[in-house]
């Protein structure tokens, strides 16, 4: 197989470099990733930890799609492999991206957990609740910022929070226990915030923990209306 | 971070429109019908009988409003999940529409 791998370092030009990889019954793109850097380029640089399809580290735009690179086996797509670093997020060097953003963007937008007055130390949301399942459909992401690189709006207003910071309010929005549901409410109605989604759901397309970032996104927009009513 | 080398989707290359989801496909075809209907409705207000300008009126309207009309249903609720089926169900609500009305000139 050919891997056509984006490269770059500060002061270097860009290129796409061709590995030839022996190609092998279940090899995934992470494992021809290793292959190039321990065979043929150790300067090849690309983030992985758990290379089991856990950690979300190593997602990476392949052949034009956010993927993991150790769920996709190179075997399904045969002839050449491209490689890219997830976009919008600042490069480091080749593969690597700085995912700060992520977290930034998290905070700005009011991301934590405020406890209510008065509220106590441990206090469960039931099991069974209407209230538990909304949040537990959307509460399992972890990082991985590849809805934030398929989010077409990201990179047209840079204070647009995104999916992985939109879907975190939702999942705060519609908790109980929280007491910053108000304070919220300027960055949910402000003018580069939910109303820029346009609604493509190419950021739930991505998300390998099925969550759906537009269908939070959708019902902060009617908790947001709903607000202006009351 | 201002001044940081960030990447972005080529959009003039196959590969950045490689993996272009149906919901994209969505939005962008209504706003294409949209932009392609104020030449239309230009060339229709100028002669009205045209018939080739008659039926691009009909078909850009019928796929500006369905897909509006599908947009508004995933606003007011239905699941994000069916929004591939929405997409579908426009597209063919049109051609049917389409066929109707130009069928009964």
């Amino acid at each position: 197989m050919i891997l056509k791998v984006f490269r770059w370092a500060p002061g270097a030009h860009e290129r796409l470099q061709k590995y030839w990889i022996p190609a092998k019954e279940g090899m995934t793109v992470l494992d021809a990733l290793v292959d190039a850097q321990r065979r043929l380029d150790p300067t090849l640089a690309f983030r992985y930890a758990c290379r089991v399809g856990m950690c979300g580290s190593c997602a990476m735009v392949i052949n034009g799609r956010e993927r993991w690179a150790c769920r996709t086996l190179q075997t399904l797509r045969r002839g050449t492999v491209t490689v890219r670093p997830l976009y919008h997020f600042p490069l480091i060097r080749d593969l690597v991206v700085d995912m700060a953003p992520i977290k930034e963007k998290m905070v700005a937008a009011g991301g934590a957990f405020v406890p209510g007055d008065g509220s106590p130390a441990f206090a469960p949301v039931g099991g069974e609740s209407g209230e538990r399942r909304r949040i537990d459909a959307a509460i399992e992401c972890i990082g991985c910022g590849m809805c934030v690189s398929a989010c077409t709006m990201v990179a047209h207003d840079p204070r647009f929070p995104g999916p992985a910071a939109l879907n975190r309010l939702f999942t705060l929005q519609t908790d109980s226990r929280d007491a910053g549901h108000s304070a919220r409410g300027a960055v949910m109605l402000s003018e580069d915030s939910l109303i820029r989604c346009h609604g493509q759901a190419t950021c739930t397309a991505v998300c390998p923990m099925e969550i759906s970032p537009t269908e939070s996104i959708l019902s902060l927009r009617r908790q947001a209306v709903a607000r202006l009513f009351r | 971070m201002p001044g940081r080398r960030v990447l972005r989707r080529q959009w003039a290359s196959s590969e950045g429109w490689r993996d272009t989801k149906a919901g994209m496909w969505a939005w962008l075809l209504q706003r294409v019908a949209a932009v392609l209907l104020i030449a239309v409705i230009a060339l229709h207000l100028k002669n009205p009988f045209v018939r080739p300008v008659q039926a691009a009126l009909l078909g850009l309207v019928l796929l500006h409003g369905l897909l509006g009309v599908r947009a508004i249903l995933l606003d007011f609720g239905l699941p994000v999940r069916w929004h591939r089926l929405l997409f579908t169900g426009a597209i063919a609500a049109g051609v049917v529409v389409f066929a109707v009305v130009w069928g009964l000139r």
